[in-house]
């Protein structure tokens, strides 16, 4: 008899306790911390194995186009005003000069490289670039060059002319510089 | 009496079982993990943490000296991530020889009375070229295990286990993916020329990936992190290259006549959106397959547009255009084409990148000759200012919105940083010669 009542006390004990537990509002630890003892639970840690993904090697020996070597040109640089492609007097005279050299060597190709100063972003600046290359290349073409001995490209701000961080050398590099291409 | 006692004995035993049931199953409902760090809080604390110097748990001696190594790397990590202030090292008060790296041979109190309130703890054994690292997350307020994780690889990838070790603490702490898997591309001048690169985010494992010898620019990462497409001049006009960056195979996917630049892939990684030229040499964004077919024109007017990046929903597409007589930042709608202009404020903004929660657009503002990195919402409001000193451009989003890698020359030379992204915690990440522009995050954050 004694023994059912201890064991009924120990019972309704247990229950008491968990009533307590389930009214408290408790911070509780993830699911698989519920074994009480703790350090054998630490044991079960997640195991990975960790295989690196690494990108292909740089191939050094690749085959490059050659350069379009460029010939010392006659033919002289136009500029333009800060964010501008529109041509100035002194660019339509310099490029009435480039036209004239132009006429008398009708086979020489011209490329017209469109530059801008480091100011801005570089794709934005890619964008100007192109729009002066195209800008020089119309004028050429009303007077009278033909078009298939012009090209364009842009370079934006990737091929300055001079690096200082100055009103000086930002004019100069927003330019059209033409080349003789072979 | 037997029989009544048996059925006593019975009827305790089920009481007694389900008493037990009750107090196991009401602490596993309302299991939910404590909040240690709330990202979400715009001025977030620094959790005290202290990092215990890994064991050597093998038989192998650790002649390279691992353990410190792993600590840096670990260390370095935790400071990058802006979330943690570190105690210091040389305030630890427990003995590194006979302590453990399980919560019953840990004194709390070593660990609070420095001011710890989470702790690390670890160790590795070598076995040849195999190294293990086992890491361990303890909560020091409560004193408790919180998680942890063993790695097996080679010995010279210990820096990626141990990026996955902190990934898993910041998991652990946050409830969210960190990037320490992630990788960054940026163009760097160090050979001479411009090139591509790639790199982890704490700017170690740099490896070049371009050898054009010319100029490449405007980096972009396929969705799948496989992939990027960039512009280069190699064969004398600004083409767009595919490279596969697994494989190393590369191809010119888009070569018109004038640009073929500011690529940038839709979140369905199948197309592609650039800037190509037009007659008369304006610029206009098209979108093309991963085939370098035109698929369709995105923009139709008089001024230069360039710089796409897409909505992470793939349906809009915010990008710059001179339209209104400067750079400006406007919205379209890939389907309709409808734009909206977005910023109203300074006469450049430029470079614009949404972030991949879809509720920001950071981008770049030029003022006085130098450039700043902005974040505005998706429809233009609320504009902050994140950045000061020097001139900074080319923002980029880690793929879990929380952090911003950009472009300044504020020590002289540009190199890359990365910040919150509420401009807080920015540090430099690349150092040495060149000038390294153009970081753009990759788009994966490691398996979960």
């Amino acid at each position: 008899m004694r023994k059912s009542w201890i064991r009924l006390v120990v019972v309704l004990a247990a229950l008491a306790f968990a009533a307590a537990c389930i009214c408290q509002p408790q911070v509780v630890k993830p699911p698989e911390e519920v074994a009480k003892v703790a350090p054998p639970a630490e044991k079960k840690v997640q195991e990975e194995v960790v295989v690196a993904k690494k990108p292909a090697e740089v191939k050094e020996a690749e085959v490059m186009e050659a350069p379009m070597k460029e010939v010392p040109s006659p033919l002289e640089d136009i500029f333009f005003a800060f964010d501008d492609y529109s041509l100035t007097d002194a660019a339509k005279s310099t490029l009435d000069k480039n036209a004239a050299l132009m006429k008398n060597n009708p086979d020489a190709k011209v490329r017209i490289e469109g530059n801008c100063d480091e100011r801005g972003t570089n794709e934005y600046n890619m964008a100007l670039g192109e729009r002066r290359a195209n800008s020089g290349k119309k004028y050429l073409i009303k007077l009278g060059i033909k078009e298939s001995q012009l090209s364009t490209v842009s370079y934006g701000e990737e091929k300055p002319f001079c690096t200082e961080n100055s009103e000086e050398c930002w004019a100069k590099n927003r330019r059209d510089h033409f080349v003789i291409a072979k | 009496m037997k029989p009544q006692r048996d059925m006593v004995k019975r009827v305790l035993k089920i009481v007694f079982l389900l008493a037990i049931a009750l107090i196991v199953s009401a602490r596993a409902e309302t299991a939910g993990a404590k909040i240690y760090i709330d990202i979400h809080s715009p001025s977030a604390r620094k959790l005290p943490i202290a990092i215990a110097p890994f064991k050597n748990l093998g038989t192998t001696p650790d002649k390279e000296n691992i353990s410190s190594q792993l600590n840096n790397v670990l260390t370095q990590d935790l400071e990058i991530s802006g979330l943690f202030q570190i105690i210091d090292p040389k305030s630890y008060i427990e003995n590194p020889q006979t302590a453990g790296i399980t919560s019953d041979k840990i004194n709390w109190s070593d660990w609070s009375t420095i001011g710890a309130e989470a702790l690390v703890k670890g160790g590795f054994s070598l076995d040849g070229k195999v190294l293990m690292l086992e890491g361990r997350l303890f909560d020091v307020v409560q004193g408790k295990f919180i998680a942890g994780k063993r790695y097996y690889g080679k010995v010279d990838d210990f820096p990626l286990m141990v990026h996955k070790l902190v990934n898993e603490i910041i998991y652990q702490l946050t409830g969210e993916q960190s990037i320490f898997e992630t990788r960054i591309a940026f163009v760097s001048t160090i050979t001479g020329t411009k090139e591509i690169y790639l790199m982890d985010v704490d700017g170690e494992n740099r490896q070049r990936i371009t050898a054009h010898r010319s100029i490449c620019l405007s980096p972009a990462w396929s969705p799948d992190g496989k992939k990027l497409v960039f512009t280069s001049y190699k064969k004398g006009n600004p083409d767009l290259y595919l490279k596969d960056i697994i494989y190393g195979s590369e191809k010119v996917i888009s070569q018109e006549k004038g640009l073929n630049i500011s690529p940038v892939f839709s979140p369905d990684g199948k197309r592609i959106a650039l800037t190509l030229s037009v007659e008369d040499g304006n610029s206009e964004l098209f979108l093309i397959d991963l085939e370098g077919h035109k698929l369709d024109r995105l923009t139709t007017d008089w001024g230069a547009d360039v710089s796409p990046t897409f909505s992470p929903d793939g349906k809009r597409i915010a990008f710059v255009s001179d339209r209104s007589g400067s750079p400006q930042i406007y919205v379209l709608d890939v389907e309709n084409k409808n734009v909206k202009r977005l910023t109203f404020e300074g006469n450049y903004n430029a470079t614009p990148e949404w972030s991949p929660r879809g509720d920001k657009i950071a981008f770049s503002r030029m003022a006085g000759n130098k450039f700043d990195i902005y974040i505005m919402d998706a429809d233009g409001n609320n504009v902050q200012r994140l950045t000061t000193q020097g001139s900074n451009e080319d923002p980029s989003w880690s793929p879990n919105g929380r952090y911003i890698a950009f472009s300044s020359n504020r020590e002289g030379g540009k190199k890359v940083y990365i910040m919150l992204a509420n401009g807080s915690n920015q540090r430099r990440v690349t150092s040495g010669k060149g000038d390294d522009t153009s970081p753009v995050w990759s788009p994966t954050t490691g398996e979960k």
